[in-house]
C-alpha cells in the first residue's frame, strides 16, 4: 500500500466527531491559515504548485512517511478511539492529513527551495560523493523531513490538556487522559525519528543546530501556550519588541535554523549560512504576522471569527493606546463574561494595530528579500520571491 | 537474546517451591537449588499471606528483618549477597562503595546539567530543573563513569576520564529524567522520588514541553561532544525509549510471546540506555570494537537486571521505602515478570492479564496469587542470571578498582531495597 493510499484512509477513521472547544478553535484557525495569502487561496496555490515543481516533488505528508510502519497502525487505531472525544489530538490530526490547503508544509518547502537557490558549492569539493537530485542533495531532502518532523512532534504536544481545568462539557476524564497518553507517546515518536534523522546526516553541527531550534521551539510553544487567551481572560502585557522575541522561538527559529543547516551540509561559508537563516527568520516572522491579520483582512464575515489577543494586530493596537484603554475596550466589548469578538475586532480595525501590523509584515518581508539578494538568480530563487510576496500582499 | 532465559527451560533445572506446598506436576522428582532459605522464606511468606493475619507491609517488615542477607540492608554494609554465586570480587580486595568511587568524577554533575538547561523562560527552567535536586540515585552516570575509567585503563593503562566521557554520563541522565517527565504524564503519577511529579504541581501542557526542553539540551550536549558514533549511539536510545513505551501499550495473548514481549519492553525501556551509554564512553576511550561489545553486554544485563528487581520490588517493598507506591505495575494494568511466573502456576491469572487487572478487585487478586506463587523468586533467580553474564563479560576487562566496583554493582543491583 503506497503512503498516500494509507493516509487518505485514515480521515474516515476521523470522520466524525463533537463540536470544538472555545480555545480549540484558535488552535485550528491557526493551523488552518497556514499556508493562506490574505485573498487569493488561488494565487498562494499557484506559488505553492510551482514552487514543488521546481523541488521535485509534492513536499505534503513528508512528516508522515515516518509512520510508515507497524507503529502508524498503533498509532492510527490508538487515535481512532479518540473519536466522538474532545481531545484537541484529534484536531491536530485533522489538519494534518485533511485537504492540501490547510495541510501546507511549509518549512520542508523552503528549506528544498533554498538548498536548490544556493546550488552546490563550488569551491569546496568534499560533496561531490553524495548524490543529487533536481539540485537537492539527499542529506537537504533528509534535513527538510526533519524540520517537519520536529515541527510536526510540537505541534501534537501543543495539543495536550490539562486534566485539573476540564469541565463537564469536556466528556469523561479518561478519554482526556488516553487522548494525553496517544499524544505524548505520538510526539515523542516523531522526536526520536527527527533524532535518527540527524544521527544518519553525520554532521555534528547540524545535530546542534536543530537540537537547538527544537529547544527555542519548546520555550515559544511554552509561551503560547500562557498566553493562548480564554474567552473572558485579560491578555498579557507585552510590547511588540517581547512579542517578536516569543515569536522568533515559536515560529521563527526552526525556519532560520535549518535553512543555515542545509547550507552547512553542502558546506557553504558563514556568509552564505547567515543570508539563509535570515531568510528563514523573516519569512517565518511575515509568515505569522500574516495569518494574525486574517481575521482583520477577510472582507465576509458571518460567523464570528475569534481571534488570538495575543497575535501582531492586537498586540500593536494596545501599545498605541496603552494598558488601561486597551482594558476599558475589553470590558466594553464583553456581555456578560463572554467576548464579543466582532464588537473587539471593529474596535480594533478602527485603531492602528491593523496598519502597522501590515507594515511590520512588509518589512519583514524586504529583509527576506534581501538575504535572498546573495543568491544567484535561479528558478528556486524566484519561487521563494514569490513566497514572500504572497505573504506580503494585502490588496 | 533472551534464549538461554527461557522459563520452562531453566525451571527444570531448579525449583523454587516451599516444601510446605503439595506437590504438582512439574514438581516430581526436581532438585531444588539454593532451597533451605529461600524455601523457608517462601514457606513462610505463603503461611502467613494466606492466613491474612498480619498487613502485607508488617508481614514484609518482620521477613526481611529475619532473613537480612536476603533481602539486604543497605548497600552499604551488605557482607555478601546470598543466593548468588558470588561471595567476594574477583580479584580479592576488600570491598569499597562503587558509589563512592564514581562519585570522585561526578562532583558538580547536578549543577553542569543545570547549566545545560539555562534558559531564560524562568517557569520553564524550574520545571527542567525540578529532578535535578541532587536527590536521585544517579544510578546511570555512576555505571558510567566507572565504565569509562575501566575502558580507559584497558586500552592503555590511562587513569583519568576524558571530558567528553564525562559528558556521556550527564547526557545519559538527562535523558533518563525527560522519559521520566512523560512517563509520569502518561502514567498518571502523583509521586516520584518521594516528591510530587512535574505534571501534578505545573499541569501536563507544561509538563510535555518541560521534557521536551530536557531532551534538546540532552542533544546540544551530545552534538558538541564532535563525534558522529556517539550521536549515533546514544540516538537509538531515544527512539527505543518510545519504542517501549508502545510496546507496554499494547498487550500479547499467547502466553509465550508475553514473557519475550516483557523482556523487550525491558530491555528498550530501561537497558537500552545503559548499554548505549557505556558503549558510547568505550568508543571515546578505546579504538577496540571488542572492548566496545564488552562494554555494552555488560550495560544491557545489568540494565535487565535493574529492571527485573524493580518489578520485583513492587511487589515486596512498602511505600516508605521506595520513592512510589508499591502494585504500582499493577495498577497501571502492567503484567511483569512476577506475575507472568505466578501465571504459569495460577492459569486463571490469564484473564486479569489480559483485562490488564482492570475488573474491581484484580490487583488484589494478583497480589494474592503472586505471592503464594514462586513469581518473586523465579524473577528475582532471572536477575541473578543477568548479573553473572554481566560480571563474566566485564570480566574480561584488565582488573582495575574501577572494573572491580563494576562487578560490585551488578551485585548490588540484586540486594537493593529501594
Amino acid at each position: 500500500m503506497s503512503l498516500r493510499q494509507l493516509l487518505l484512509r485514515l480521515p474516515r477513521y476521523l470522520g466524525a466527531s463533537g463540536p470544538l472547544r472555545g480555545p480549540l478553535d484558535t488552535i485550528s484557525s491557526v493551523i488552518s491559515c497556514r499556508g493562506q495569502s490574505s485573498r487569493s487561496p488561488a494565487q498562494w496555490n499557484q506559488v505553492v504548485s510551482e514552487a514543488e515543481k521546481i523541488v521535485g516533488y509534492p513536499t505534503s505528508f513528508m512528516s508522515l512517511r515516518c509512520l510508515l510502519s507497524d507503529e502508524l497502525c498503533n498509532i492510527a487505531m490508538q487515535v481512532r478511539k479518540l473519536v466522538g472525544t474532545q481531545h484537541p489530538l484529534l484536531t491536530t490530526v485533522r489538519g494534518l492529513i485533511h485537504d492540501r490547503q490547510n495541510n501546507l508544509q511549509l518549512r520542508g518547502l523552503v528549506v528544498l527551495l533554498i538548498s536548490k537557490a544556493a546550488g552546490p558549492n563550488s569551491v569546496n569539493a568534499s560533496c561531490q560523493n553524495y548524490d543529487m537530485v533536481s539540485g537537492i542533495y539527499s542529506c537537504q531532502r533528509s534535513l527538510a523531513e526533519i524540520t517537519e518532523l520536529i515541527h510536526t512532534a510540537l505541534l501534537v504536544h501543543r495539543g495536550i490538556v490539562n486534566l485539573n481545568e476540564l469541565q463537564s462539557s469536556d466528556g469523561p476524564l479518561k478519554d482526556m487522559q488516553f487522548g494525553n497518553k496517544i499524544a505524548i507517546l505520538s510526539g515523542d515518536f516523531l522526536l526520536a525519528n527527527a533524532c535518527n534523522g540527524l544521527a544518519l546526516l553525520q554532521n555534528t553541527k547540524v545535530v546542534e543546530l536543530l537540537a537547538s531550534a527544537l529547544m527555542d521551539l519548546v520555550q515559544g510553544v511554552y509561551y503560547e501556550n500562557s498566553t493562548l487567551a480564554k474567552e473572558n481572560r485579560i491578555t498579557d502585557d507585552i510590547g511588540i519588541s517581547t512579542w517578536k522575541e516569543q515569536t522568533f522561538l515559536s515560529h521563527g527559529a526552526l525556519l532560520a535554523k535549518s535553512c543555515q543547516a542545509a547550507m552547512e551540509l553542502a558546506k557553504h561559508d558563514a556568509e552564505v549560512q547567515d543570508m539563509a537563516f535570515q531568510y528563514g527568520k523573516h519569512m517565518a516572522m511575515s509568515h505569522k504576522i500574516n495569518s494574525d491579520l486574517l481575521p482583520f483582512i477577510k472582507e465576509k464575515t458571518g460567523d464570528s471569527l475569534t481571534f488570538n489577543l495575543n497575535s501582531a494586530p492586537v498586540v500593536l493596537h494596545q501599545e498605541f493606546l496603552g494598558r488601561d484603554l486597551w482594558i476599558k475596550q475589553i470590558r466594553e466589548a464583553q456581555e456578560k463574561g463572554r467576548l464579543d469578538y466582532a464588537k473587539l475586532r471593529e474596535t480594533i480595525k478602527a485603531g492602528k494595530g491593523v496598519t502597522s501590523a501590515i507594515d511590520l509584515c512588509r518589512y519583514h518581508g524586504n529583509k527576506a528579500l534581501e538575504a535572498l539578494e546573495s543568491f544567484p538568480p535561479s528558478e528556486a530563487r524566484t519561487a521563494l520571491e514569490n513566497i514572500v510576496f504572497a505573504m506580503t500582499r494585502f490588496s | 537474546m533472551a534464549s538461554c532465559w527461557w522459563p520452562w527451560r531453566w525451571r527444570r533445572g531448579c525449583s523454587w517451591r516451599p516444601a510446605a506446598r503439595s506437590p504438582g506436576p512439574n514438581s516430581a522428582g526436581r532438585a531444588a537449588l539454593y532451597a533451605p532459605r529461600a524455601a523457608a522464606v517462601a514457606a513462610a511468606a505463603t503461611v502467613a499471606v494466606a492466613r491474612a493475619q498480619m498487613s502485607y507491609c508488617n508481614l514484609m517488615k518482620s521477613l526481611t528483618s529475619a532473613f537480612r542477607n536476603m533481602y539486604g540492608v543497605s548497600r552499604f554494609h551488605h557482607t555478601t549477597p546470598v543466593a548468588c554465586c558470588f561471595s567476594e570480587t574477583l580479584s580479592g580486595e576488600k570491598y569499597t562503595d562503587p558509589f563512592k568511587i564514581g562519585w570522585r568524577d561526578l562532583k558538580g554533575l547536578y549543577e553542569d546539567i543545570r547549566k545545560e538547561l539555562f534558559i531564560s523562560t524562568a517557569e520553564l527552567r524550574e520545571m527542567s530543573e525540578y529532578h535535578f535536586d541532587g536527590k536521585g540515585k544517579a544510578f546511570r552516570p555512576i555505571i558510567v563513569v566507572l565504565m569509562a575509567r575501566a575502558c580507559n585503563i584497558h586500552h592503555s593503562n590511562a587513569r583519568n576520564v576524558q571530558a567528553s566521557q564525562r559528558a556521556i554520563a550527564l547526557i545519559a541522565e538527562m535523558i533518563h529524567t525527560a522519559s521520566l517527565v512523560h512517563d509520569d504524564i502518561i502514567d498518571d503519577a502523583s509521586s516520584r522520588r518521594g516528591k510530587h511529579t512535574v505534571n501534578k504541581i505545573w499541569g501536563e501542557k507544561k509538563a510535555v514541553l518541560a521534557g521536551d526542553l530536557i531532551l534538546s539540551a540532552a542533544s546540544i550536549a551530545l552534538a558538541r561532544i564532535g563525534n558522529t558514533t556517539v550521536i549515533s549511539i546514544l540516538t537509538q536510545v531515544i527512539e527505543d525509549l518510545v519504542r517501549g513505551e508502545f510496546l507496554q501499550l499494547g498487550s500479547k495473548e499467547n502466553e509465550n510471546e508475553r514473557f519475550a514481549h516483557y523482556l523487550e519492553k525491558t530491555f528498550k525501556k530501561t537497558a537500552s540506555l545503559i548499554a548505549n551509554s557505556c558503549k558510547a564512553v568505550s568508543v571515546l576511550g578505546c579504538p577496540d570494537p571488542a572492548v566496545h561489545e564488552i562494554a555494552y553486554q555488560y550495560g544491557k544485563n545489568v540494565g535487565i537486571a535493574f529492571q527485573l528487581i524493580d518489578d520485583v520490588l513492587d511487589f515486596t517493598s512498602c511505600s516508605e521505602q521506595m520513592g512510589k507506591p508499591t502494585s504500582a505495575d499493577l495498577k497501571l494494568g502492567l503484567a511483569t515478570g512476577p506475575v507472568l511466573f505466578a501465571c504459569q502456576q495460577f492459569p486463571e491469572m490469564n484473564a486479569m492479564i489480559m483485562r490488564r487487572f482492570g475488573s474491581p478487585g484484580d490487583v488484589d487478586r494478583a497480589l494474592q496469587y503472586v505471592l503464594q506463587s514462586d513469581g518473586v523468586q523465579q524473577t528475582t533467580y532471572l536477575a541473578q542470571r543477568y548479573c553473572h553474564k554481566a560480571v563474566s563479560e566485564i570480566s574480561k576487562l584488565r582488573p582495575s578498582p574501577e572494573r572491580d566496583a563494576l562487578i560490585q554493582l551488578s551485585e548490588m543491583v540484586l540486594t537493593r531495597d529501594k
